[in-house]
């Protein structure tokens, strides 16, 4: 228990004294996942919207399939995507193991399914007059899109949200495509995996101290807009 | 009395069965027109079809001189007709930005917008709703503000879907005087409605559908001869 205090404290001078190891593993993971969130949900949203608004072969199929990968562990995304990208993949002449690029590749993948199930979710459950009454207002389709995702803007905030969590706390893809190279791939999940491996609790505890207020902050966030949207 | 619109040969089958099967349809110009018929009957898949937000099995249209299939007329349908739900929807804004959303979707700069929200709310007796989020409005709120969304638009046809369903007396009263005032200024209405009393001092002619087909089966306001839209299929 004297450890733990004494590791926590530490952990707050880290973190205070503004200890540049500490802020740059921060400010790289941080990138990475916000990069991977900003490739992976346009895309996803439209997605989505497509599997909710439209009526085509395999779309069960496909939702199923995204529901599934939803799920699916972070290593395995890691493994196959270091298959990929190592140098006798597929991929490999691009170089890209060991990159911060393959660390958004790995969270763009891993956080795709979930931001297309979740969005889908929303967008199937959203009032289907929404969309007519854009349409029939003179909305060309992209725009009745955006009207739309507007009016259910709360569910694909959450999802957003969702995504950016379990990206940012992930450690499987990370260390497997990252490498966890110090200045160049470490970030904070593979950071804590190293130093508590190391016994080294103090920088641990603070980079998971940054992780979990920045869970609370996004979940405060979220909760704040969502009542500030509540009719 | 000009035809606005002819639409021929309106057919969907959904899940294996005809909803729709009319041969012929005709919407006149500055005329307002009733159609009724039983729950389930089609009248609100015949809208959304005749307004380009239902795909028909086989529809061909002509309008503006031309004759097109449904696809082809969709952009200029949908530009020129509005359909308003049973239930209008109005999206999570202040009723003033409900009210502009048509016009800035077709362009309209900020200010102008603004004004002519303005003149449209005041038309409607609705100024003291302006900046109230829509979504709060009582029913027949709703439709007077969805009615008023619509007509800032100058639709060529209006297309209302039982837009006095489920109002109290006050609300069809005032729903209805809209109504009114939209025939008088010159834009052609289509209601569908099961409460007839409330539409049909403003209706010019009745139509009634059954069993996926069309008939005329009386003019209300006036004396004109029936004519059968559909004699074809009404021998047979």
């Amino acid at each position: 228990m004297n450890d733990l205090s004494q590791a926590s404290v530490s952990a707050f001078q880290l973190l205070l004294s503004g200890n540049s190891d500490i802020w740059e593993i921060i400010s790289l993971s941080f990138g990475v996942s916000f990069s991977a969130i900003l490739i992976a949900t346009p895309i996803a949203l439209i997605i989505a919207f497509f599997l909710a608004f439209f009526q085509f072969p395999f779309r069960r199929a496909i939702i199923s399939l995204f529901n599934t990968f939803m799920s699916i562990p972070a290593v395995i995304i890691g493994l196959t995507l270091y298959l990929i990208l190592s140098r006798s993949g597929p991929l490999g002449d691009l170089r890209l193991l060991f990159t911060s690029k393959a660390m958004i590749i790995g969270q763009v993948m891993l956080s795709f399914p979930l931001l297309v199930a979740m969005a889908h979710a929303s967008f199937q459950a959203a009032d289907r007059r929404a969309w007519e009454t854009a349409i029939t207002l003179g909305a060309k389709p992209w725009r009745a899109f955006f009207t739309l995702m507007h009016e259910v803007r709360f569910g694909l905030i959450a999802a957003v949200v969702a995504g950016f969590g379990r990206v940012v706390a992930e450690i499987g893809s990370s260390m497997m495509v990252g490498g966890n190279i110090l200045h160049a791939t470490r970030n904070i999940p593979t950071a804590i995996a190293l130093e508590t491996s190391k016994g080294e609790f103090a920088q641990g505890i603070a980079l998971g101290m940054v992780l979990l207020v920045l869970s609370l902050s996004l979940n405060a966030g979220v909760s704040i807009f969502q009542g500030k949207g509540e009719l | 009395m000009s035809n606005l619109i002819d639409y021929k040969n309106i057919t969907i089958t959904l899940s294996g069965k005809s909803i729709l099967d009319i041969d012929h349809l005709t919407v006149q110009a500055h005329q307002c027109t009733l159609l009724t018929g039983k729950n389930g009957s089609g009248k609100t898949t015949l809208f959304k079809i005749m307004s380009g937000l239902l795909k028909p099995k086989s529809t061909h249209i002509h309008y503006q001189g031309l004759d097109m299939s449904w696809q082809q007329a969709k952009p200029y349908i949908q530009k020129d007709i509005i359909y308003l739900h049973q239930q209008p929807y109005l999206f999570d804004a202040s009723v003033a930005d409900n009210i502009a959303y048509g016009l800035y979707r077709s362009g309209e700069n900020k200010a102008n917008a603004h004004q002519k929200v303005m003149q449209a709310l005041d038309w409607a007796d609705l100024s003291h709703l302006a900046h109230r989020p829509a979504k709060k409005l009582s029913g027949g709120e709703k439709q007077r503000v969805a009615l008023t969304r619509a007509r800032i638009l100058s639709p060529r046809l209006l297309l209302l879907d039982e837009p006095t369903a489920s109002m109290d007396t006050d609300a069809k009263q005032q729903t209805s005087l809209l109504l009114q005032r939209l025939k008088a200024e010159g834009i052609t209405i289509m209601i569908s409605s099961h409460e007839t009393h409330t539409v049909e001092h403003i209706a010019d002619r009745h139509l009634h559908i059954e069993n996926g087909q069309i008939n005329v089966i009386k003019r209300p306001t006036h004396s004109d001869k029936v004519t059968i839209l559909n004699p074809a299929k009404n021998n047979s």
